[in-house]
C-alpha cells in the first residue's frame, strides 16, 4: 500500500517536472526569447550567406564589425521573396528586427530586410 | 574539421537544409525517438529504484528495454541527419558537445549494466529488490537521459 502511494507520488512529481520543462521550452521556442522587445535597425554589407534549416543566417560587415542576422526557415524566406540571388556578397542590406538581449552579442533576429529600397517582410505584423 | 565541412556540403545535408517539409519531419522523428527512449526508461529505472516492486521485473525489462533501444536508435539516426545540416556549427557549440558527452555516459552506463551478472540475475529472478549496483545505474540513467533531453533543447535555444 505504502509502495503504491510512493509510486503515485513519484509519478505525480515527474509529471509536474515534465510539465514545467515543456512550459519553459515552449516560451523559448521560435527563437525570440533571446532578443530584446525594442525595435532595432542596422545597415551593413553582406559578407556571408547561409539560407536553410533550421533558419538562415546572413553575416553583415557593419563599420568593421561582423553582425549575424537570423532570417527565416526556407518557407518563410520563400514567402517573403528573400532568395539567395538577392543576397550577393557586398550587397548593402538594412535589417529591421530585434537585437540580442546580450549587449556583447552582435546578433539580430530579422523581422524585415530592405535591399535596394525593396522590403522583404519575414514576420507580418511584428 | 574537413570531415565536418564535407558532411555539411554533402548532397543529403544540402537537400535537408533547403527542404520545407522533410527537415521538420526529421525533427519530429528525433523527438519521437527521445519520447520512446525516455518514456520507456523512466518506469524501468523507477522499478530498479524501488517503485512498483510488486510488478514483475522480467515483464517490465522485456517490454521497456526494446522500446528504449528502438527510441535511442531512432533519435540517433534522425540526430545524425539534423547534425549534418549544420555540422561545423554544432561541433563548435558547447551545449551540443556536453550533450554528446552526457549521451555517451548514458550509453556506457546501460552497456555496463546489461553486461553485468547482477542485471541478468535480477531480471531472471523477478526480484522485488534490486542490488545497489543496479540502483546506482538506474539513478545515473534517469539523470543522464533527462540531462541529455534538456541539453538538446538548449542546443536549439542557444545554438
Amino acid at each position: 500500500m505504502a509502495i503504491n502511494e510512493r509510486g503515485a507520488a513519484i509519478a505525480k512529481g515527474l509529471t509536474l517536472a515534465a510539465g514545467l520543462l515543456l512550459a519553459s521550452t515552449a516560451s523559448a521556442h521560435h527563437g525570440w526569447a533571446w532578443a530584446t522587445e525594442d525595435a532595432f535597425e542596422i545597415t551593413g554589407d553582406i559578407t556571408a550567406v547561409a539560407l536553410g534549416n533550421p533558419h538562415g543566417e546572413l553575416t553583415l560587415d557593419v563599420a568593421g564589425e561582423a553582425w549575424v542576422i537570423e532570417v527565416g526557415q526556407p518557407w518563410r524566406n520563400q514567402r517573403a521573396g528573400l532568395t539567395e540571388g538577392l543576397l550577393g556578397e557586398g550587397t548593402s542590406v538594412t535589417v529591421q528586427g530585434h537585437r540580442s538581449a546580450d549587449p556583447e552579442e552582435r546578433r539580430v533576429k530579422a523581422v524585415a530586410v530592405v535591399i535596394d529600397g525593396e522590403e522583404y517582410v519575414l514576420y507580418q505584423g511584428r | 574539421m574537413d570531415l565536418l565541412a564535407a558532411i555539411e556540403s554533402s548532397s543529403l545535408a544540402s537537400a535537408l537544409r533547403h527542404s520545407v517539409w522533410v527537415y521538420p519531419l526529421i525533427n519530429a522523428l528525433h523527438i519521437a525517438g527521445v519520447a520512446l527512449l525516455v518514456g520507456a526508461i523512466v518506469p524501468l529505472d523507477l522499478r530498479l529504484l524501488g517503485v512498483w516492486r510488486e510488478q514483475p521485473a522480467t515483464v517490465l525489462a522485456d517490454v521497456l528495454l526494446p522500446v528504449a533501444v528502438t527510441g535511442l536508435a531512432l533519435a540517433m539516426l534522425a540526430g545524425v541527419l539534423l547534425f549534418s545540416v549544420r555540422a561545423t556549427a554544432y561541433a563548435d557549440n558547447p551545449w551540443f558537445l556536453v550533450k554528446m558527452a552526457v549521451v555517451s555516459v548514458a550509453v556506457v552506463n546501460v552497456l555496463l549494466l546489461r553486461s553485468g551478472a547482477a542485471w541478468h540475475r535480477w531480471r531472471a529472478g523477478n526480484d522485488r529488490y534490486s542490488p545497489p549496483a543496479l540502483r546506482i545505474a538506474a539513478a545515473v540513467s534517469l539523470l543522464a537521459w533527462f540531462a541529455a533531453l534538456l541539453l538538446g533543447r538548449l542546443v536549439g535555444y542557444f545554438g
